[in-house]
Order: structure tokens, then C-alpha cells, then sequence
């Protein structure tokens, strides 16, 4: 093994170049999304679904592509006011990642008979919801780096991560394979806006208390999707995934008491 | 791998690390040169071995060529995050570095 291919062995910024770069994200989703179509390989069956389970999930990715859409609108306009060109680079490739993930739900959509999707959605979506999605726009309006990357790329983007997971584990096959894919891409989403919030907060550790009253107004709109997802799944709060390992570990590690 | 630690200690600190012949195992989240250096985490049943550390950002472990101690720097690709291994508990783990 060549010493140069040891991940270990780079020097920070070397890292920190590589990770965000167009190059290592071609390579990164080839493993995982190469001969699958629409997120989903050839030989994944369907296996029928009850019309209360049709229904449900139905409305579950109706909610997911009100989240995707928020993070395709958010991480675009990003761009434009990206703190250096390595963070522009790096949304790029998070723009793909989120038009194609709201691409494979529409289609999913359209599998399970939904035939105009812009009016279920609309139909469907949670409230709270649509609400986290204009204050976070709310943000990017106003080029608003930190409080945009906390809204999207910690609190959304973890909420995701974890919903996605729970739900890959215990979907129907396709819906599975498909929403596995997505926690690929949503690894560095989410890792992005841990690092690059954690740094900026070392050095102006002034954001802090200004973030901190952010996450007070966002917490109750992302926690009350999570909880009607998850009864749309089916879980009782006993069973549900822990939210609070995943997303306030984060804003724990970031500072942000709980 | 930086080891700042073990120029100072003495004892089990002294001894070679253990070198880790790394196969692939089947994670396929990053470009195929470095794939060998990740995996995924298998659950409660699941466990690490001493070249091993789990992010505490994505929850994938991190795989190095030779055995880790308190104070080695590693990457995280899947999430891109750098971390150092720190001792908890009697146990390495891994603690981000922003």
C-alpha cells in the first residue's frame, strides 16, 4: 500500500482541499450510486405495500421533498456568499447531491401512484416544516453564512441523517436501498457544517449566544417533524431513534447547551 | 501519524505499535484509494480493534495501518472531519478538531 494513499498521513489542509473538492465527491458517489437508477439497482424488488403503508409513505416523502427542496434553495443561494472558494466548490457538489435526492423521492413518488406530486406535497406537508424552511431561506436572504450553515447543514441536515437511517433500516426495499444512498451524501453535508461552524466559532466566539437564540426558535419546528415522521412511520416514542444522540451531540460538541 | 505523547511516556508507550494489514471492506463512501481505512459499524454486537476508532461525528470507523494511541491525528473522509484519539474511560476514542 502506497504510503500516499493513507488518508492519514495528509497535513491538514491537504485534507481539508482534498475532502471538498469535485474530485473526491466524483469518486465518493461512483461507489455507491454507479448502476443504479433513480438510487436503486436493477435487481431490488418491490414487494406490494398495504394501502395504510402506501399511504404513509406517501406523506413521509412528500415531507422529505419539502426538506430537500429547503436544502436545494438554501445551499445554492449559499453560494453566493461562501466565506473562501474551497466552502463554493464544496456547496456545489452539495447542490447535486440535493437536486438528485429531490429527483429519486419525486420518482419513488411516481411509483407508488402519485401522479401530481406538486399538490400532494402541498397537501401533505407538515407545517412546522415549511416554517423552518422560510426561516432558513430567511437567512440566505440575508447572506447570512453562520446562521445558514446551523440551520441547514447542523439542525436539518442531522435531523435528516438521523430519519433517513431509522427509516432505511426498517423500509420497503426500494424505498431502503434509495434513502441509503442519500445518508452517503448526507455524511459530509452534515459533517461540513459541524467543522466549518466549529472553527468560525473558535475564532469569533461571539456568534455563540446569537447562534444559540437561532437554535432556541429552530428546535421545536425540527423536533416536531421529526416526532410526526416518525408516527407517520409507525414508532412509538419509546422505540423512536435517539434524535438527541445524534443532533444534540452535535450542538453539543459545538458549545450549544441543550 | 503524529504521536506527540510518545516520545514522553514510558512503559507499554515504548513498545512498537502493531502494524494492520487492511483489506477492503466493503465501504464504498469515498474514492476507492482510501476505502480500506473506513467501515461501517455494525452495532451494539459490533466491536474495535486497537487500529480502530469510531467518529463520533457519522459513526463510521476509522481504520489506521498501525495501532492507535492517545494523541494521533486521523481523518474522517465520509464527514470531513479531523480528529485526535484521546483516552476516556480507559478507551481511545475520538474527539473532532475543528
Amino acid at each position: 500500500m502506497s504510503g500516499q494513499d493513507d488518508p492519514h498521513q495528509l497535513d491538514a489542509s491537504a485534507f481539508h482541499r482534498t475532502v471538498h473538492s469535485f474530485e473526491f465527491w466524483f469518486e465518493a458517489v461512483e461507489g455507491y450510486l454507479h448502476g443504479r437508477e433513480y438510487g436503486v439497482s436493477p435487481a431490488t424488488q418491490e414487494v406490494e405495500l398495504s394501502e395504510r403503508q402506501r399511504e404513509s409513505l406517501i406523506t413521509i416523502l412528500c415531507n422529505y421533498c419539502v426538506g430537500e427542496t429547503a436544502a436545494l434553495d438554501a445551499s445554492s443561494g449559499m453560494i453566493g456568499f461562501a466565506p473562501d472558494r474551497i466552502s463554493k466548490i464544496f456547496l456545489s457538489t452539495q447542490v447535486v447531491d440535493e437536486g438528485r435526492h429531490l429527483e429519486v423521492m419525486l420518482h419513488r413518488l411516481g411509483q407508488l401512484g402519485v401522479r401530481d406530486p406538486e399538490a400532494e406535497i402541498l397537501q401533505r406537508a407538515n407545517r412546522s416544516l415549511l416554517k423552518f424552511k422560510e426561516r432558513l431561506l430567511d437567512f440566505v436572504h440575508a447572506s447570512d453564512w453562520e446562521a445558514a450553515v446551523l440551520a441547514q447543514n447542523v439542525i436539518l441536515e442531522c435531523m435528516e441523517y438521523t430519519v433517513f437511517r431509522y427509516h432505511a433500516a426498517h423500509a420497503d426495499p426500494v424505498t431502503s436501498e434509495m434513502l441509503s444512498g442519500v445518508v452517503s451524501d448526507e455524511r459530509r453535508h452534515m459533517g461540513f457544517g459541524e467543522n466549518d461552524l466549529g472553527r468560525r466559532l473558535i475564532v469569533a466566539p461571539h456568534a455563540h449566544e446569537r447562534l444559540l437564540k437561532i437554535k432556541r426558535e429552530l428546535d421545536p419546528l425540527i423536533l416536531d417533524t421529526f416526532s410526526e415522521t416518525m408516527g407517520e412511520l409507525g414508532i412509538e416514542p419509546a422505540s423512536r431513534p435517539d434524535l438527541a444522540n445524534e443532533y444534540l451531540g452535535a450542538v453539543a460538541r459545538l458549545g450549544f447547551q441543550s | 501519524m503524529n504521536d506527540p505523547l510518545e516520545s514522553q511516556r514510558g512503559g507499554t508507550e515504548k513498545r512498537p505499535r502493531q502494524v494492520f494489514e487492511l483489506d477492503e471492506t466493503g465501504f464504498n463512501e469515498v474514492p476507492p484509494r482510501y476505502r480500506r481505512f473506513y467501515r461501517r459499524w455494525k452495532g451494539t454486537a459490533d466491536s474495535l480493534a486497537p487500529n480502530e476508532v469510531k467518529c463520533p461525528v457519522c459513526k463510521v470507523v476509522i481504520r489506521s495501518r498501525v495501532e492507535l494511541r492517545a494523541g494521533d491525528r486521523v481523518y474522517c473522509m465520509p464527514c470531513m472531519s479531523r480528529l485526535e484519539v484521546i483516552e476516556e474511560n480507559g478507551e481511545l476514542v475520538a474527539k473532532v478538531l475543528y
